[in-house]
C-alpha cells in the first residue's frame, strides 16, 4: 500500500515540477510570439489629413508608414496650389511617433506656425501649413 | 497557497505566484516521498520516518514568501522568472542535501536563511549597483587579499583530511574567498570595460589592466590548486571581453588560450593529469583514480527514465555527492526527467539573463548581467558535464543547488544584482553596437545544455543496464541487505547458503563453509564468486520472475524482487565425508553421476570460509597454499599415467599389445603401487605403471590417441557455473610418445579428468557436468534448469570391457592410480568408477593429492568411493 502511495507522490512531484517548467516555457513562448507579432504586423496609428478650410470630403486617412504631401498628382496627399512644391513635405512613422519633415520646399513647411527645420514629432490636433495651405492632423489612438 | 504567494492583477505577479506555488508543491511532494522512503525500502511499516527535510521546506517556504513580497514592493519591474527559478533551484538543492546528509542540510539551511535575510535588506538599496561600480578596485583588492590569506591560513572544512586549504575559518564559519573573487572580478570587468570602452583606446591598451588583474587572480588560484575556479575565471574573462568588444578574434584567441592552458595544466599539475586521464579512460581504474566518475555514472544509470524516488536510490555512495556530484544524486532519484527539468530551468535562467543584459539601461549593468548569467551557466555546465563524463572533473559547485555556504552567498548576491538590473520601469535599453555576441553565446549555452541532456540520456537509458551490471556497482549489495536473497540448497534441500537478519541488515552466510570455493560468496566489499556470482540472476529474483514483477519492484522500491532458491547437485553428506578425508591435506576430491553429469562432491583443501572474508582476506591472498583456489575446477596438474586407463579402453577396441614375459624389476619400479607378481596389462594399468602407458601408446595409432583424448575433453574447458581453469593445449605435434612423456605445459584439471572417467563408467558417453539442477519459482514449484548440453560419445573406447577388466575383487568398481613429480612436490591421481554390474546410477570419482603418497591417495579414494556406493545407514 505504502509503496504505491509513495509512487503516486513521486508522480505528483513530477507533475508539479513539469507544471513549473511547462508554465514557464508557455509564458516565455507566448511573450516571444507577442513580440514577434508586434514586429511583423507593426500597428501604425492611422493618420488623417484634411484641409483646414475645406469641407469634410477632403479628409484622407493613411495607414502606411510614409505620407508625401505635394503639388505632384502622384503624391499621397496632392494639393493644387502655387505655394506648394512638387514634393513638399513628408510625414513618417518612426520610433512609435509620427514625424513631419520638410523636403526642401520653396515656401517651407510650418507646424503650428513654426517653421519645420528638422524632423519634428506631430500629435493629434496639430496644424501643418504647406506653403499657404493649412492642414489639420488627426492621429487616432493606438489600437490595443 | 495564495496567502503565501499572494497574487495580483499584474500578469507578471500572477506568473510568479503560480510558478512559486508549483515549486512549493514539487518540494512538498518530494519531502513527503523522502519521509516514507525508509519504510518503502524496508517493505514494511516500522514507524521509521525521515522528517528533517521538513525544516528545510518550511524555512524555504517562509523565506521565499517574504522575498516574494519584498521584491513585489521594492523591485516591482523585475524579471518575472528569476525569483521562481532561484526558488526552485535552491529548494531542490536544500532537500537533496538533507536527503544526502541531514547535518550538512542544517548547515546549508543556516546559510540559506542568511542569504534570504541579506536579499530582503539588499532589495531596499538600489544604490548598490553604482556603489559597486565606483569602488570596483576596493572590492577586488579586498577579496584578492582574502584569497591570498588562504595561502597562509587556509583550512579544509572536511577536518583532518588533506583537502585543499581554500577556506578561511572565523568563529567556526568557513568562507571560501575564491567564490567571492569570481563575483568581484565580474563587477570589476563590467565597470572597467563600461568606463573605458567609449574612450576607444587601442584594444590591447584597453585590456592591459584587466589582463593584469585577471592574471593575478588566476595566479593566486593556481598557487592554491583551486584549478576548477581558475578555469572558470579564464572562461569568464574571455566571454565577457568578447561580449564587451564584440570582436570575433577574441573568441579565436580565447580558444587557443584555453587549449594552451589545458595543455600546460596537463603537463604541470598531477591533479589535472589525473583528472584528464580519469576522464578519457575511466574504466581502467574504476576503484582508484576514476572511482568518483564511475560511481557518478552508475548513479545516473540507476536513475533511468523516471528516477528511483527521493530517498530510494543510493546517491550517497558517490563521494562528496552533496557538492561536486549533486547532479548525479538528482539524476539518480529524479531520473532523466528530473535531470532534463533541471537543465531546462538552467536554460530559462540563461535566456532571461541574456534578455536582462539586452534591456539593461547602461553598458555597466549590461556587462554585469551577462557576466553573472555566464557564471551561472558556465559553472553549471562544467560541473554537470564533469558528472556525466562530458568534461574532465572540475571541483566547482552547481549554483544554488550544491552544498557550500560561500557558493550559496555568492550565487544569491549575483541573483540580487541580476534582479536589480532587470528592474527597469521603462524599456530604454542602452544602444547595442553588435547583437551578435549575445545571440552567439546564448545559442552556445543552450546547445551546451542540450548536449548535456543527451549525454545524461545516454548513461541513464542506453548504457544503463551494462553499467548497473558491473560488479563494482554497490547498489546491488545495498539491495541485498533489504531484499531476501535466494537460498542455495543441496540435492536433499540442505541449506548451503542463506541470508539472515532483518530487512536492512540481511547478511549472507554460508552454512557449509567447506563449499566456499564452489558456492562462492556475495559480499559488499569483495564482490561475488562461484554459484553466488553465476546464479545471481535467480538468487536476486531478476530471472525466474516475470518481467512485470521485476519492473514493479524496481519502480516502487528501487530494489530487486525477493530472490529465488536454487538447488545444487551437491550431496552435503558425501561432501562432508570428502572434507573429512581431505582434512590436513592438499588436494581435491570430485564425485560425479557419470550418466547425468551431476556433481555430487566438489571438495578442495586447503580452502577458506566465505563467512570470514573480512578478517582473513589478506592472509588467504598471500598464502602459498592458495586456499581461495577451487582445486577441482581451477587446479591443473600433469596427467602422468592417469591417461593409461583410457588408452587401455581404446586398445580393447583396436587390439591389445602383448605384455613381454620378461618384465624386469626396473620396468616395474616406477609403478605408483606394486602390481604384484606376474601382472597382466590390466594390473599394470590399475597400479599406475609407466610401462603400461608405453606399451599401449606404441600399439595405438597417434591419430586415434589424439582423437580419443580430445573426444574425452582433455583440451576443453568444462562448462560449469563456477570458475574453471582455461584448458591447456599441446604445444608440439602429436606423436606416439606424446602421452608417454607429455610436455609439462599440458595440464588437466580434476574436473576434466572426472568427465573423462565418467565416459568409462557411462558406456563411452561423455556427460556434461552439472552443478545447478533447479530453481524454485515464486509459487514454490521446483523448475529444472534447462539442459543445454549435447551428448558426445567417445566411440573408439570399449568402455564396458575396460571397466570390467580394471575392476578388482576387493573393490566394487574399476580404479587406476598415477604418481609423478611436479616441480618440488609429488602429485597422485586416483581415478575410479562403477562397472556395468553396478545397478545404481553410474558414478565416477577423481582424487588428487599434492605431496602425498600413492597408497594414502588410493585408500582415501577407495574409502570415498565406498561411501558413495554404500547406501547411508547400511
Amino acid at each position: 500500500m505504502l509503496p504505491f502511495l509513495v509512487f503516486i507522490l513521486r508522480i505528483l512531484a513530477a507533475i508539479a515540477l513539469f507544471g513549473f517548467l511547462g508554465w514557464a516555457l508557455y509564458t516565455l513562448w507566448r511573450d516571444l510570439r507577442f513580440q514577434s507579432e508586434m514586429v511583423t504586423t507593426r500597428k501604425i496609428p492611422p493618420i488623417s489629413l484634411s484641409l483646414a478650410s475645406g469641407s469634410e470630403d477632403t479628409r484622407k486617412t493613411f495607414t502606411s508608414t510614409e505620407v508625401v504631401i505635394g503639388r505632384d498628382s502622384t503624391s499621397d496627399f496632392p494639393l493644387a496650389d502655387e505655394t506648394v512644391s512638387a514634393r513638399h513635405a513628408k510625414l513618417s512613422y518612426r520610433y512609435l511617433q509620427w514625424w513631419v519633415e520638410d523636403m526642401q520646399s520653396t515656401n517651407g513647411t510650418f507646424l503650428n506656425d513654426e517653421r519645420v527645420e528638422t524632423p519634428t514629432i506631430i500629435i493629434n490636433g496639430d496644424e501643418i501649413r504647406i506653403g499657404q495651405i493649412p492642414i489639420l492632423v488627426e492621429i487616432q489612438p493606438f489600437e490595443q | 497557497m495564495n496567502w503565501i504567494f499572494p497574487t495580483a492583477d499584474s500578469p507578471h505577479i500572477k506568473l510568479q505566484s503560480r510558478l512559486l506555488t508549483l515549486a512549493a508543491a514539487f518540494l512538498f511532494f518530494d519531502c513527503l516521498v523522502l519521509t516514507f522512503a525508509p519504510a518503502v525500502r524496508l517493505h514494511e511499516w516500522t514507524g521509521t520516518v525521515r522528517w528533517q527535510q521538513w525544516v528545510a521546506w518550511l524555512i524555504w517556504l517562509v523565506g521565499f514568501s517574504l522575498l516574494y513580497r519584498g521584491v513585489n514592493r521594492f523591485l516591482p519591474d523585475r524579471d518575472p522568472y528569476l525569483v521562481p527559478i532561484v526558488g526552485l533551484l535552491s529548494g531542490w538543492g536544500l532537500v537533496t542535501i538533507f536527503r544526502l546528509n541531514p547535518d550538512l542540510g542544517f548547515r546549508q539551511t543556516i546559510w540559506f536563511v542568511l542569504c534570504i535575510a541579506g536579499l530582503l535588506v539588499g532589495i531596499r538599496y538600489p544604490r548598490l549597483l553604482p556603489i559597486l561600480r565606483r569602488y570596483k578596485y576596493v572590492w577586488l583588492t579586498s577579496v584578492l587579499v582574502l584569497t591570498v590569506l588562504t595561502l597562509f591560513l587556509g583550512t579544509y572544512p572536511g577536518g583532518t583530511g588533506d583537502g585543499p586549504g581554500l577556506w578561511l575559518q572565523m568563529f567556526g564559519v568557513y568562507l571560501q574567498p575564491s567564490e567571492l573573487l569570481k563575483l568581484a572580478l565580474i563587477i570589476y570587468l563590467a565597470a572597467y570595460l563600461a568606463d573605458s570602452m567609449p574612450a576607444h583606446f587601442r584594444f590591447m591598451q584597453l585590456l592591459a589592466p584587466t589582463l593584469v588583474v585577471a592574471g593575478a587572480s588566476i595566479a593566486i588560484l593556481i598557487a592554491q590548486r583551486d584549478l576548477g575556479t581558475a578555469s572558470i575565471f579564464i572562461l569568464l574573462y574571455c566571454l565577457i571581453v568578447y561580449v564587451a568588444s564584440g570582436k570575433r578574434r577574441v573568441l579565436l584567441i580565447s580558444f587557443f588560450v584555453i587549449v594552451a592552458a589545458l595543455v600546460a595544466g596537463y603537463l604541470t599539475f598531477d591533479v589535472i593529469r589525473l583528472r584528464i586521464e580519469a576522464w578519457l579512460n575511466p574504466w581502467l581504474d574504476p576503484s582508484g583514480r576514476s572511482y568518483q566518475i564511475v560511481q557518478s555514472l552508475m548513479a545516473v544509470a540507476n536513475g533511468g527514465l523516471f528516477g528511483r524516488g527521493l530517498g530510494l536510490g543510493s546517491p550517497g555512495v558517490v563521494p562528496v555527492a552533496q557538492s561536486d556530484f549533486i547532479y548525479s544524486a538528482i539524476a539518480e532519484e529524479a531520473g532523466l526527467f528530473g535531470a532534463v527539468a533541471l537543465l531546462a530551468v538552467m536554460a530559462i535562467l540563461t535566456i532571461r539573463g541574456i534578455e536582462i543584459a539586452l534591456h539593461a539601461p547602461n553598458q555597466y549593468q549590461r556587462f554585469l548581467a551577462i557576466g553573472i548569467s555566464t557564471t551561472f551557466i558556465v559553472q553549471a555546465g562544467l560541473i554537470i558535464g564533469g558528472n556525466i563524463r562530458l568534461f574532465p572533473l572540475t571541483g566547482v559547485t552547481l549554483p544554488f543547488v550544491s552544498y557550500g555556504g560561500s557558493s550559496l552567498v555568492t550565487s544569491f548576491f549575483s541573483f540580487l544584482l541580476l534582479l536589480m538590473i532587470s528592474n527597469q520601469a521603462e524599456d530604454q535599453p542602452a544602444a547595442i553596437e553588435r547583437l551578435r555576441p549575445y545571440t552567439l553565446i546564448g545559442s552556445l549555452f543552450l546547445t551546451g545544455l542540450f548536449v548535456i541532456a543527451l549525454f545524461t540520456g545516454w548513461w541513464s537509458l542506453i548504457r544503463s543496464s551494462s553499467l548497473l551490471a558491473r560488479s563494482d556497482n554497490p547498489r546491488r549489495a545495498i539491495s541485498d541487505t533489504y531484499v531476501l536473497r535466494g537460498e542455495i540448497l543441496d540435492r536433499n534441500n540442505v541449506v548451503l547458503a542463506e541470508s539472515t537478519g532483518t530487512p536492512g541488515d540481511y547478511v549472507r552466510t554460508i552454512e557449509v563453509p567447506s563449499l566456499s570455493a564452489t558456492v562462492g560468496y556475495s559480499n559488499p566489499d569483495y564482490g561475488q564468486t562461484g554459484i553466488e556470482y553465476s546464479m545471481d540472476g535467480y538468487l536476486r529474483g531478476v530471472e525466474g520472475n516475470s518481467p512485470t514483477i521485476v519492473w514493479w519492484d524496481h519502480a516502487l522500491y528501487g530494489q530487486y524482487p525477493p530472490g529465488l532458491n536454487i538447488r545444487l547437485s551437491i550431496d552435503s553428506m558425501l561432501q562432508s565425508k570428502a572434507d573429512a578425508l581431505l582434512a590436513g591435506r592438499k588436494g581435491a576430491i570430485a564425485l560425479m553421476n557419470a550418466e547425468s553429469g551431476e556433481l555430487l562432491v566438489v571438495a578442495t583443501a586447503p580452502t577458506f570460509n566465505a563467512n570470514d572474508l573480512q578478517a582473513n582476506w589478506s592472509t588467504w591472498m598471500a598464502d602459498t597454499n592458495a586456499p581461495l583456489l577451487n582445486r577441482v575446477s581451477q587446479g591443473q596438474y600433469p596427467l602422468g599415467t592417469g591417461v593409461t586407463a583410457f588408452l587401455y579402453a581404446t586398445a580393447l577396441q583396436t587390439g591389445l599389445p602383448p605384455v613381454p614375459s620378461d618384465l624386469s624389476a626396473v620396468d616395474l619400479q616406477d609403478c605408483a603401487v606394486s602390481p604384484g607378481p606376474a601382472p597382466d596389462l590390466a594390473n599394470l594399468v590399475i597400479s599406475g605403471c609407466p610401462i603400461a602407458t608405453r606399451l599401449l601408446a606404441s600399439a595405438i595409432a597417434p591419430a586415434t590417441q589424439m582423437s580419443m583424448i580430445s573426444r574425452l575433453g582433455f583440451f576443453a574447458q568444462p562448462n560449469l557455473p563456477i570458475e574453471t581453469a582455461k584448458a591447456t593445449s599441446l604445444s608440439a605435434p602429436f606423436t606416439s610418445s606424446t602421452l608417454v612423456s607429455p610436455p609439462s605445459s599440458w595440464r588437466i584439471s580434476p574436473l576434466q579428468l572426472l568427465i573423462a572417467a565418467s565416459a568409462l563408467s557411462n558406456n563411452g558417453h561423455v556427460p556434461s557436468p552439472i552443478l545447478v539442477t533447479a530453481y524454485q519459482d515464486p509459487s514454490k514449484d521446483w523448475i529444472a534448469m534447462p539442459d543445454l548440453s549435447a551428448l558426445k560419445t567417445a566411440d573408439m573406447l570399449n568402455a564396458p570391457a575396460a571397466t570390467e577388466n580394471l575392476a578388482t575383487t576387493s573393490f566394487p568398481g574399476w580404479e587406476t592410480i598415477s604418481h609423478m613429480i611436479d616441480g618440488d612436490h609429488t602429485v597422485d591421481w586416483f581415478i575410479a568408477g562403477t562397472t556395468p554390474e553396478w545397478k545404481g546410477a553410474p558414478l565416477a570419482l577423481v582424487v588428487v593429492l599434492e605431496g602425498g603418497n600413492p597408497e594414502t591417495t588410493r585408500s582415501i579414494g577407495e574409502e570415498m568411493f565406498l561411501s558413495a556406493v554404500t547406501p547411508f545407514g547400511s
